[in-house]
């Protein structure tokens, strides 16, 4: 069976909206992260599990509007006792050895998420055209849930340095948020790579 | 526009929340042989207060958590934000 990314139809490549005589670090980025594991775990009232006992992929879970990360993973906090994990590697062994049903809802949903990846030094001032988050507050490895033009997402400031945002969303809502984003991109100039 | 402090996330947009009622209505207890009056006042009838007011919302954008919010209805002042489990 054939995986469609959920901003195929979209996501069309190239320099779009006024990118004319700015600087390359001026214009930005934006990328669809796909082809990558995407897990949720939720931790039941009834577990008597410590949240400082727990770990995945040698990194502990993090706390109230946290990311821990490496290379490979990144773990976000999305409320009391709910993680997401975002993974270049399919954790599925090691959530299942680990995370048993009597502690833990463990749930693959890599097909069901949009991850918009947006680069630049503009990209803060693309979330602040959509959202009420104070943006200038979300510090690198930082995250939270909010709005965006009324669509529910996850924002994950990768790295201050380069302003690298990733941009979660329900699948269904991906092109739409797709949209909306590139409409606020367009002012700044944006390049879809 | 009100700004909402969740106990949780701290202070966010009330873009991000839903409103849930009124936070003084207790269920009744189970088993507990109760009249169709207290029954509807249960399910249906609530008070138009103006004034303080305890009243449910649900951070269903962000952390979806419930909480407690103690606001007037009359000038949208927020007095305070409290988890489920806690009183005012």
């Amino acid at each position: 069976m054939k995986s469609v990314s959920p901003l195929n139809n979209v996501h069309e490549l190239g320099q779009f909206g006024d990118f004319e005589n700015k600087n390359v670090e001026e214009i930005i980025k934006i990328k669809e992260i796909k082809n990558i594991f995407i897990y949720q775990i939720v931790k039941f009232k009834s577990s008597n599990k410590k949240d400082n006992e727990l770990s995945l992929d040698n990194l502990d879970f993090p706390n109230i509007l946290k990311v821990n990360s490496n290379d490979n993973t990144r773990i976000l906090w999305m409320g009391p006792n709910n993680w997401l994990i975002v993974s270049k590697n399919n954790l599925s062994d090691e959530l299942k050895n680990n995370y048993f049903s009597s502690d833990f809802a463990v749930t693959d949903i890599s097909h069901s998420r949009s991850i918009i990846e947006l680069q630049g030094s503009n990209a803060k001032e693309v979330i602040k055209k959509g959202s009420p988050f104070d943006i200038e507050k979300l510090e690198e490895n930082n995250c939270t849930n909010t709005v965006f033009n009324g669509i529910t997402i996850t924002i994950d400031n990768i790295d201050n340095s380069t302003n690298k945002i990733r941009i979660i969303s329900l699948r269904s809502f991906g092109e739409s948020l797709y949209h909306s984003v590139t409409d606020a991109c367009l002012e700044f100039g944006y390049e879809a790579i | 526009m009100l700004f909402i402090k969740c106990p949780y996330c701290g202070i966010r947009s009330q873009n991000e929340f839903a409103y849930g009622g009124d936070a003084t209505v207790k269920r009744p207890q189970l088993n507990k042989e109760i009249s169709d009056k207290e029954w509807d006042d249960f399910v249906y009838n609530r008070k138009s207060l103006r004034g303080k007011h305890l009243e449910f919302w649900h951070h269903i954008s962000g952390c979806r958590q419930w909480f407690k919010v103690h606001r007037d209805t009359a000038t949208h002042e927020i007095f305070k934000t409290l988890k489920p489990n806690e009183e005012l």
